[in-house]
């Protein structure tokens, strides 16, 4: 592990200024990919600025809404009875991610700052051009069966990993930052990038940026993730969705699709939503936005699967919050976002 | 394995013997010396030698002296060889400090089954010094020295013999600088930190790189070693620990930032001699096999029982709440019915 020194931040300026000044430097609160990733050697910080202590913990009802503090873990955010109740699809999407203990201790701010699972970037006698900008991409021609069907370049073509960042694209969460040119709001599905010639950076933050909440904004209708993995837990994404579904009597008034696992950050599906918008939920309607969403993937060598999954996939999840179809589990449970593994064997109450 | 000479103690002047490298103990006198005995089955190359007599010459900062401590000694310094066998420890794991005056200060001999501890080694040297020493952190720096794959056990032993007949020439006249925390970490190590540790109600005080995984702060500094690395990476769940009463992962938890929370590890669960009613349901199904994974295992067992969210689980809702610890003997069905039953009370 490359040298590093380690700092106690006392306030989110300070933790801002001494980061911003140092470019080698980044912040650490749960640590749970960042310690990870030091091990790996392919992060190699001069300065490690913690930022678990700052009183960003707090979960509230905000604007009728609900802002969540950057230091709220990812535990407390999916157990928070508003977010279980009426944001399912982020309790659902980070109860099906990770672990107990890595849930316990990642943080609301730094999961969806999580780097890619895209094994040559872990590996350092491979190119990688996000680890390394500039050396090559090893997983264009090499084993890409967990990579990008959408917005990939020449120089990368990894996905994003996180699953609550899919969650918060589909419901337009509001990311809050603190950063070296004062604070700002950034809407979520902007706060990634795609990796186009500079697939180092993964997101919009600037060096020195903080996130300082995670706000859900006032949202009345429905919302669900489903994720399909390799095993039946503690698994990435292959493909998730998460849907957002708004009402209007029998119609559907707007949808909100995000895409996770086929992209370098949550892909949202603009053509389904545009299809949905006013219509009659019907499996035939939903059959035709999955194949929308998915008219424009481009796949590589080894994951053109994804596109049948994921349009499988996301017809379910259209079925399921539309209510056409039951729940596979409890709403805002593991259970409901899974398909296979333990998916079915925990009674939905009624 | 009897040996012939007499076991030296603590306070013997070390009779002369022929050391490797040809010269012989008395000529050594007028510095510290550590002998390590270690089994000839490890076998770094070269370069890792080299490494690690950097690495050492850094931490105990006296890097001709340590160069000249020539790669070929080591190689005589198998358990079985003469020095050993002249100080009678033939056969044995051991492990001892010599000081300047040729005065044995301290001495461990391992049974054959176990390994000398890198924490021994720390220990060896306070022994030696009038001030406390920094520790070098052996295991957790050895990944940055050792670029090949070379195991924790092979390292911790390349070590040792890199430490053995080690001359220190400077490391009492070094203790200021190594246990004063530099403000700025050298080129590759980085600047100790004082670290304060609450583990099961007590308090404990140590010098840290801030590289220290809590897992590594608890096995290595403070030997609690209930606490198992199995991947290092947060994938298998043997390392877990409870962090203010939720289970979280050691390894991937720096120890520094572990400051100011309770943390309760494996070692902490009985009372006295009463097993934790989750300690009891394990045995009493027989949930384990080689037992590597039951102290996380059983640390995420009892998080989940005193957890409102989980407490009540059905086995399904368990086996979710149980994914974070792998078991590579598949003892799982015995580990869900062990959890049920502590679940009943």
């Amino acid at each position: 592990m490359h040298p590093f020194q380690y700092q106690r931040s006392e306030s989110g300026s300070q933790a801002v200024a001494i980061v911003a000044k140092d470019s080698d430097a980044a912040f650490i609160a749960g640590g749970t990919s960042q310690v990870d990733l030091l091990k790996e050697g392919v992060h190699q910080h001069s300065l490690l600025v913690d930022v678990a202590g700052l009183p960003l913990r707090q979960i509230n009802d905000f604007e009728g809404g609900v802002r969540i503090g950057a230091n709220a873990t990812n535990t407390e955010a999916a157990y928070y009875p508003a977010i279980q109740a009426r944001y399912p699809a982020v309790s659902e999407a980070l109860l099906a991610g990770a672990s107990v203990q890595i849930r316990n201790m990642a943080t609301m701010a730094g999961n969806p700052l999580q780097r890619t699972r895209c094994p040559y970037f872990r590996d350092l006698d491979q190119p990688c051009n996000k680890r390394t900008p500039g050396s090559g991409c090893a997983a264009i021609g090499g084993y890409n069966h967990v990579h990008a069907l959408f917005g990939a370049s020449a120089a990368c073509v990894a996905t994003h990993p996180s699953d609550l960042a899919v969650a918060l694209s589909a419901l337009d969460a509001r990311v809050q930052t603190t950063g070296p040119r004062g604070n700002r709001t950034i809407a979520f599905p902007d706060l990634h990038r795609l990796p186009g010639t500079t697939p180092h950076l993964d997101t919009i933050l600037e060096h020195g940026e903080l996130i300082t909440s995670i706000d859900l904004p006032a949202f009345a209708g429905r919302s669900h993730y489903l994720k399909v993995r390799e095993r039946a837990s503690y698994a990435y994404a292959l493909a998730s969705c998460a849907v957002a579904l708004e009402m209007d009597g029998a119609k559907i008034k707007r949808a909100r699709i995000a895409l996770g696992g086929v992209a370098h950050k949550p892909w949202r599906a603009t053509p389904a939503e545009t299809l949905l918008a006013g219509q009659q939920p019907t499996e035939k309607l939903f059959q035709a936005a999955a194949a929308a969403a998915f008219a424009d993937a481009k796949p590589l060598e080894h994951n053109a699967y994804k596109i049948p999954m994921g349009r499988n996939l996301l017809v379910r999840a259209l079925l399921e919050t539309s209510g056409l179809q039951p729940l596979q589990g409890p709403a805002g449970t593991a259970f409901a976002a899974s398909v296979g593994g333990m998916a079915g064997q925990v009674a939905t109450p009624n | 394995m009897h040996n012939l000479v007499p076991a030296l103690q603590p306070g013997d002047t070390v009779p002369n013997g022929p050391l490797p490298d040809g010269s012989t103990l008395f000529e050594r006198r007028g510095r510290p010396i550590i002998l390590a005995f270690a089994p000839t089955d490890w076998d770094p190359a070269q370069a890792y030698q080299s490494a690690i007599f950097a690495r050492l010459s850094q931490e105990f900062g006296s890097g001709e002296a340590l160069a000249e401590a020539a790669p070929e000694a080591w190689h005589s310094l198998d358990y079985y060889g003469e020095l050993a066998t002249h100080l009678g420890v033939a056969g044995q794991r051991a492990l001892l400090l010599l000081d300047e005056a040729g005065v044995l200060r301290w001495k461990t001999v391992v049974e054959p089954d176990q390994e000398i501890r890198p924490g021994q080694v720390l220990a060896a040297l306070q022994a030696l010094r009038p001030e406390p020493v920094v520790a070098p952190n052996l295991a957790t720096t050895g990944h940055e020295v050792l670029t090949g794959g070379m195991s924790r056990r092979t390292f911790v032993m390349a070590t040792l013999a890199a430490a053995a007949l080690l001359a220190l020439p400077s490391v009492v006249a070094a203790a200021p600088e190594t246990t004063s925390p530099s403000p700025t970490p050298t080129d590759n190590r980085s600047a100790m930190l004082p670290v304060e540790l609450n583990i099961n109600g007590k308090s404990h005080h140590l010098q840290l790189d801030p590289r220290t995984a809590l897992l590594d702060a608890l096995r290595e500094n403070l030997h609690l070693t209930g606490t198992k690395k199995g991947c290092d990476h947060g994938q298998c769940g043997a390392c877990t620990v409870h962090l203010d009463g939720h289970s979280a992962l050691s390894c991937l938890t720096l120890a520094v930032m572990a400051q100011g929370k309770a943390i309760t590890t494996i070692e902490g669960l009985a009372k006295g001699d009463t097993l934790h009613p989750v300690q009891a349901a394990f045995i009493k199904h027989d949930a384990f096999q080689c037992g590597y994974c039951t102290p996380g295992q059983i640390m995420s067992a009892t998080a989940l029982l005193a957890d409102q969210h989980t407490r009540h689980g059905s086995a399904v809702e368990i086996r979710e709440a149980m994914s974070g610890n792998l078991c590579r003997c598949a003892a799982y069905p015995n580990i869900i019915a062990a959890i049920q039953e502590a679940q009943r009370g």
